[in-house]
């Protein structure tokens, strides 16, 4: 008696129920996650571990350090000081517009500090790095994302305010856009190398007639991050293209009949009006973007195997070496906990925005 | 939606993006149905080589006889079907449990595994390699399959749709004596249909295009995936078995995504709307 109510009580269904999913998260998400940072904070060589599971040794921060740490580390105006100056400038100005209209959230103090905190502060240090190549893949997936994002996000939009309306046409352009996205990046890269090959490319074709010889897109460190953008932009507008699609959804459409009615057209319209009903959704999806786009690997990888030199070598393709070309997984596993870190900011800013959107 | 006209100088800009949007696509689909030798000396052949003029269908014939594409086709299949099986399986068993049975700890477990939804597979993939390394798992199909059961993704949709579900539907069942497992099976699930077609298709869809965890997992070319095939053959670009053949792989390697795209676009859509919206 006592046994049945037990199987009938819903302590033991929910128990039963949730465990075949269980069963695949604790070992193979949660555990992985906690043995990540585990080995991170080991001398931990892959081969010799394979051989002999005691030579790993426990170096408390010692990866860290040797990441992200340098001698004779100082401070100075000088690095990038044209940039920096710009960037500052021009976060003060944003931050205190919206001081005056009243319209700041958290998401503002917090990305207000956070670029100036970068700009004056981190972008100023200077020493001898002990690992100077992560400061470059570090610095190369922030130009690529600072690239995508904000390329991806732009075309995008236009693009959901062009075709957010019936009828058969705009759907299929919208389906045209929205295509590319499903493609794997395998099948991405494949194209791409073609569409940029120097003796057979599409666009070497398109120049031929012209007596234009294709520069060397791939392997010219001037334009080998652009190639790879774009070929990253043509393949993720899609998603960004969906969310937008949804966002303008929600506007009432008496607001767009009454700006149409006081003569806001065109550009006026789609700046006063549009833009900042769909604000949050735009904030929304350049933090998924912005997230996303951080893991970046496989155009790095296929494309141009992170050269020429390192000029496109990212975080990702970085620790993707670090453990299975060196073999010095527990020093990979402090890259990717600090990766993780780096987007946890961004995921936090997201909670934030997503938390105000509902209020 | 917007019912007024596009300014016409707009209708031709957008158009004209459509049409460059896919020459990269069309391209490759022509040069997989032009001859090997032609392709050797020029890929401009009929109007830039958008159009396939001479047409073969050799470079599929090619593939589909000899060489590995076959196998990393099956493999995929095989990978890809498995994980969203079980995904199926356990998401709807969990979002079942998290949304409408009162049980002890779903408060500490539930938000435990919506955390997971912030740890992407590039900060656990090298324990997950060392794991199963040591279990001497490599180069097995279940090993490529397996770690996407565990993303949290799936109980989070199924989750918040079993939320949504109206009380009284299970009060009647529940007045008749019915426990869990048969309010579960025969009330539930019939209702979810739709949504959990739209994980399959998304969950086929993310497992079909993964790429970083086969190419470490799989290091023998049996166990290749069409991803991490495809990513080989085109390494050795120059070397490899040709233009059209290539191209052709590719083609193959999207033919189960593009037909799922042209039957099931409004459920992926729906999926990735659903799948942001945490």
């Amino acid at each position: 008696m006592r046994l049945t109510s037990f199987l009938q009580s819903d302590n033991f269904s929910g128990w039963a129920f949730i465990l075949p999913y269980l069963i695949a998260f604790v070992p193979l998400l949660l555990w992985p996650f906690i043995q990540g940072f585990w080995m991170s904070l080991h001398e931990w060589n892959l081969l010799a571990v394979t051989f002999n599971p005691a030579a790993k040794e426990f170096i408390g921060l010692g990866n860290y350090i040797r990441l992200m740490g340098g001698d004779d580390i100082g401070w100075s105006l000088q690095p990038m000081w044209p940039f920096r100056l710009v960037v500052s400038v021009l976060v003060v100005a944003l931050y205190v517009r919206s001081l005056r209209r009243r319209a700041v959230g958290y998401s503002h103090h917090i990305m207000a500090g956070l670029t100036l905190f970068t700009t004056v502060i981190l972008l100023g240090l200077t020493g001898d790095w002990y690992d100077t190549r992560f400061w470059i893949v570090v610095r190369n997936t922030l130009v690529f994302v600072a690239w995508v994002v904000p390329v991806t996000t732009i075309i995008a939009l236009l693009l959901a305010i062009a075709l957010n309306r019936e009828g058969r046409w705009a759907a299929t352009l919208r389906s045209v856009f929205f295509f590319s996205q499903i493609l794997s990046v395998t099948v991405v890269t494949l194209i791409w190398q073609l569409v940029y090959g120097v003796r057979n490319g599409f666009i070497a074709n398109v120049l031929a007639p012209f007596g234009i010889d294709s520069p060397n897109w791939l392997t010219d460190d001037q334009l080998a991050m652009g190639a790879i953008v774009a070929a990253t932009v043509w393949w993720s507008v899609g998603f960004a293209l969906i969310l937008f699609l949804a966002g303008l959804q929600q506007i009432p459409g008496e607001r767009l009949e009454a700006a149409t009615l006081d003569g806001a057209e065109g550009w006026r319209k789609i700046v006063q009006i549009i833009v900042p009903s769909i604000i949050r959704t735009v904030q929304f999806v350049m933090i998924m973007q912005i997230v996303l786009h951080f893991q970046v690997f496989g155009q790095s990888q296929l494309m141009t195997q992170g050269g020429p030199g390192d000029a496109t070598n990212v975080w990702v393709r970085y620790i993707y070496q670090t453990a299975f070309r060196d073999s010095e997984v527990g020093y990979a596993s402090a890259m990717a906990t600090v990766l993780f870190a780096f987007m946890m900011i961004f995921s936090v800013i997201q909670f934030w925005v997503t938390k105000r959107q509902e209020s | 939606m917007n019912q007024r006209a596009l300014p016409r100088w707009v209708f031709i800009v957008v158009t004209a993006a459509a049409v460059l949007w896919m020459i990269p696509v069309v391209w490759m689909l022509s040069l997989s149905l032009q001859p090997n030798d032609l392709l050797s000396r020029t890929t401009a052949n009929t109007f830039l080589g958008l159009i396939p003029v001479p047409f073969t269908l050799d470079n599929f014939r090619a593939i589909l006889s000899i060489g590995d594409t076959p196998r990393w086709f099956m493999n995929s299949m095989i990978v890809a079907g498995t994980s969203t099986f079980l995904v199926l399986a356990t998401s709807t068993l969990a979002g079942y449990a998290f949304a409408r049975i009162r049980f002890t700890g779903r408060r500490i477990v539930y938000p435990l595994v919506l955390a997971g939804l912030m740890v992407p597979e590039q900060v656990v993939f090298i324990p997950l390699y060392v794991m199963f390394a040591g279990w001497d798992a490599h180069n097995s199909l279940p090993t490529l399959a397996l770690p996407r059961v565990a993303l949290p993704i799936g109980v989070f949709l199924m989750t918040q749709f079993f939320k949504d579900i109206p009380d009284s539907l299970e009060e009647a069942a529940r007045l008749e004596g019915c426990g869990h497992a048969r309010i579960f099976w025969s009330i539930m699930l019939p209702l979810a249909t739709p949504m959990m077609m739209t994980l399959a298709i998304i969950t086929f869809l993310y497992s079909w295009n993964d790429y970083l965890w086969p190419l470490v997992s799989a290091q023998r070319t049996d166990f290749f995936t069409i991803t991490v095939g495809l990513a080989k053959i085109q390494g050795n670009f120059a070397q490899s078995q040709g233009l059209g053949q290539l191209m052709a792989s590719g083609v193959l390697a999207s033919l189960p995504v593009i037909i799922l795209f042209l039957m099931f676009q409004k459920y992926i859509l729906r999926g990735i709307a659903l799948s942001t919206d945490k």
